[in-house]
């Protein structure tokens, strides 16, 4: 372990996190960030090409162009369309893991938990099948059938799952997507060398994949694992360093793909598996959630009350939650699982176990999940973990924030619970709109990050000032992981929201910010923009809503920020996402998205300033819809 | 006084200082926004490559006797006494060049764009902290260190 690291740790919005964080005896990226401060101008500006043996070339005054002749606007392009493609990469490989394990578990005539999600994805594929298993194999079939479509092909479920005004205009833009696994092959071979070099098609490319990624990496993907897993409902639920209770043999989870666990969470609650457990001294088994998983646990954490202790912190938590010296095991099936967790892990014995090659992390014992073994695997696991706690408690010192986090955060919002909890209809969410009383809904969605001013400090101030602005804000990704842990989800925070949103908030007992989850549920919010438009009848862009990601992190945050694009919704972002070198992409993302699709990029880390351009966008698109 | 020290060794050649400089004297721009395509875009520092010795940073050293001082017809460049180093007042500037003659590392340039004035280091003066090139060196290759007068 490196004991050389620097004590300087990175501010964080939350200041208890921050000072456990600051005190800690391991490194973590709080550390790290500190002797990674200089950063490159060619590489955030996006101007450095490395795709030949004449490179790496750089955009300089003497050197306008690369050795082949490539200038700022193509090597600008090239970079980011290769990062959106392996996004959405990402997603796709998730929504593909889905669908199998749905296909797998209703071939098995396995338990189907979300009946109504059945049938909402039934009627919408209109599949008819009486049978649930019968019907949610079909389902599975159909999204699988698209995935792997090559991309001359085009994918047959976007026009039945896209609101039609979006898919007509995808249609006249030429951005419908095939098969949404070929679309990454297509984006990747373009970005190669000497290939494309025309900026403005590689950005229709973006939107393509920002489709695909959007409707079948988010959107279904939500919607398949409540078929297995259970739809979210809304409830008060413990988050933060506190829901660790080491009176138990506790596993963190960390990944994107809640249904590899679906097997393994039942069985850990079953009584021989308690009895182990016993027998070396633990009440039990626990998740700890952490990452986009954690999320997707929590938001459904209804029906998995027993085993599920809570949803403790985002991506850069993780380390911290790891020194607390109580978690026993590191299950993990995908990012964000950062390398940063393995000498934590190392030292502390804590057990690691990838369950999707994709996530192998160097020091993990690799236990590729397959459907059809889960219940020796599973047994293999619960040996494992329970080999490491019996080798660490007692060795390892103990160091539990208690203090850290609260019991009410509100979760299991998404768009089927909300719509119930307003009683079936969207229509009160709509009339305290056009009276004002909510001036306009932001999706604040993405990452956390430790830039922008630290750990989730740009998206908790930014998220201040917007609900202080009576805008409501919903939240989905690891940004929900820093705002439940501020307190900005318990119903108390109503009082820091505008005089009308409080009100608001107060009298339905919620608070300003509501918990979407994981960034799947990016999906989600689709889902409402969707019907809110649908019930107004308008198109996405008229609508008085805006996306933020102020602290996007990674590919797959460029793959969902494309996908808003796409829907035509404005789009902030903290950071600029490497492209300022090319003022081609300045004028694409900022202007003329709004003619392509009525979409459009602010770029602005001040979260004053921010706030006030997002509400002047809500304004705007108030007066024009006369409201 | 105080001077640019350069360790040739630790230099990578990713030209982060060339960067700084421009966006330094480019006013408001920032490492996300400096325009590297405007033809303003001047740095006033430079880096060369020798097949055999690698990377070679050359930066204004604000000699003690300064040649470009001593060559200046016009009195547009001038010692500080105080600070030591070597400044330049572009009204008093007839645009000779002999400066860029006489300079003995090559690192003063006239100006891209209407080769009516000089693009020399200013040491960032006009800033707090260190000079813009030092804070943007990753490889801590170049430091300022305070060298008698």
């Amino acid at each position: 372990m490196n004991s050389n690291f620097s004590c300087q740790t990175c501010a964080s919005a939350d200041q208890k996190l921050e000072t456990f964080i600051s005190k800690l005896s391991v490194e973590t990226s709080h550390h790290r960030m500190e002797g990674q401060s200089v950063k490159c101008g060619f590489g955030l500006q996006g101007i450095c090409c490395r795709l030949c043996s004449n490179g790496p070339c750089r955009i300089t005054p003497d050197g306008p162009k690369g050795v082949c002749g490539a200038t700022a606007d193509t090597i600008v392009a090239r970079n980011f369309l290769r990062a959106v493609s392996a996004g959405s990469g990402c997603y796709i490989h998730i929504v593909e893991n889905t669908a199998l394990m749905l296909k797998k578990t209703a071939a098995s005539k396995g338990v189907l938990k979300g009946k109504l999600a059945l049938a909402k994805l039934a009627e919408i594929f209109a599949v008819e099948e009486a049978d649930e298993h019968v019907r949610a194999e079909k389902i599975a079939d159909m999204v699988l059938a698209d995935l792997y479509k090559p991309d001359y092909v085009k994918m047959e479920l976007v026009e039945k799952m896209a609101y039609k005004p979006r898919f007509d205009r995808w249609k006249e833009l030429g951005i419908l997507p095939g098969g949404a696994k070929s679309e990454v092959f297509a984006g990747v071979v373009k970005t190669s060398t000497n290939l494309n070099s025309d900026p403005v098609d590689m950005y229709l490319n973006c939107l393509k994949l920002g489709i695909s990624t959007g409707l079948y990496g988010l959107t279904l993907t939500n919607l398949l694992n409540d078929v297995m897993l259970g739809e979210p409902s809304i409830r008060l639920a413990p988050v933060g360093l506190r829901v660790i209770d080491s009176d138990y043999i506790n596993i963190m989870i960390t990944g994107h793909q809640h249904s590899i666990f679906a097997y393994l969470q039942d069985r850990l609650i079953q009584d021989d598996v308690i009895k182990k457990a016993a027998a070396v001294g633990a009440k039990g088994f626990k998740l700890v959630g952490c990452t986009c998983v954690g999320q997707d646990l929590q938001l459904r954490g209804q029906h998995y009350q027993e085993v599920f202790n809570g949803h403790a912190g985002n991506n850069f938590t993780s380390e911290a939650i790891l020194a607390t010296g109580a978690i026993d095991a590191v299950l993990s099936e995908f990012n964000c699982t950062l390398p940063g967790i393995e000498p934590i892990c190392e030292e502390l014995k804590i057990k690691q176990i990838c369950l999707d090659d994709v996530s192998k992390k160097a020091n993990a014992e690799m236990m590729p999940f397959v459907f059809e073994e889960k219940e020796s695997q599973s047994n293999d696991i619960i040996d494992a973990v329970i080999a490491a706690y019996q080798a660490r408690r007692g060795v390892v010192a103990l160091n539990i924030d208690g203090d850290h986090g609260n019991d009410d955060t509100l979760t299991g919002v998404s768009e089927g619970s909300l719509k119930s909890f307003l009683g079936g209809t969207w229509k009160p969410l709509i009339d305290l709109i056009v009276a004002g009383e909510i001036k306009g809904i932001a999706g604040v969605v993405g990452c956390s990050s430790l830039t922008a001013g630290g750990h989730d400090v740009l998206t908790v101030n930014l998220v201040k000032e917007l609900i202080a602005k009576d805008i409501l804000v919903l939240s989905a990704g690891c940004s929900s992981g820093g705002l439940e842990n501020v307190g900005l989800m318990s119903p108390s925070a109503a009082s820091q929201a505008g005089p009308k949103l409080r009100a608001v908030c107060e009298s339905l007992g919620i608070p300003p910010v509501l918990n979407f989850g994981p960034c799947l549920a990016i999906g989600r919010l689709e889902l409402v923009a969707t019907e809110l438009a649908e019930a107004i009848g308008v198109d996405l862009p008229q609508l008085p809503l805006v996306l933020s990601a102020p602290q996007w992190l990674e590919e797959q945050a460029l793959a969902d920020g494309a996908f808003g694009l796409a829907l035509g919704l404005p789009l902030h972002l903290g950071l600029p996402p490497f492209v300022t070198g090319s003022p081609v992409a300045v004028q694409v993302f900022t202007q003329d998205m709004l003619n392509l699709t009525g979409g459009q990029l602010i770029i602005d880390d001040n979260a004053k300033s921010a706030a006030a351009s997002l509400d002047a966008i809500i304004e705007k698109k108030r007066k024009e819809l006369n409201i | 006084m105080k001077r640019i020290i350069i360790d040739r060794e630790k230099c990578d050649g990713c030209l982060n200082c060339n960067i700084a400089c421009i966006s330094a004297h480019q006013e408001g721009s920032n490492f996300y926004t400096v325009d590297l395509q405007d033809p303003d875009a001047q740095a006033r520092n430079f880096i060369k490559y020798d097949p055999q010795k690698g990377y070679l940073p050359l930066f204004c050293r604000h000699c003690d006797q300064a040649e470009c001082v001593l060559s200046c017809i016009s009195g547009a460049l001038e010692k500080d006494p105080l600070t030591g180093h070597v400044q330049y007042d572009e009204n008093k500037c007839a645009a000779c060049y002999m400066c860029v003659m006489n300079c003995p590392y090559g690192v003063l340039k006239p100006d891209n764009k209407s080769r009516t004035k000089l693009i020399k280091c200013d040491f960032c003066d006009d800033k707090p902290d260190d000079p813009s090139c030092v804070k943007a060196c990753p490889k801590k290759a170049i430091a300022v260190k305070e060298v008698s007068l």
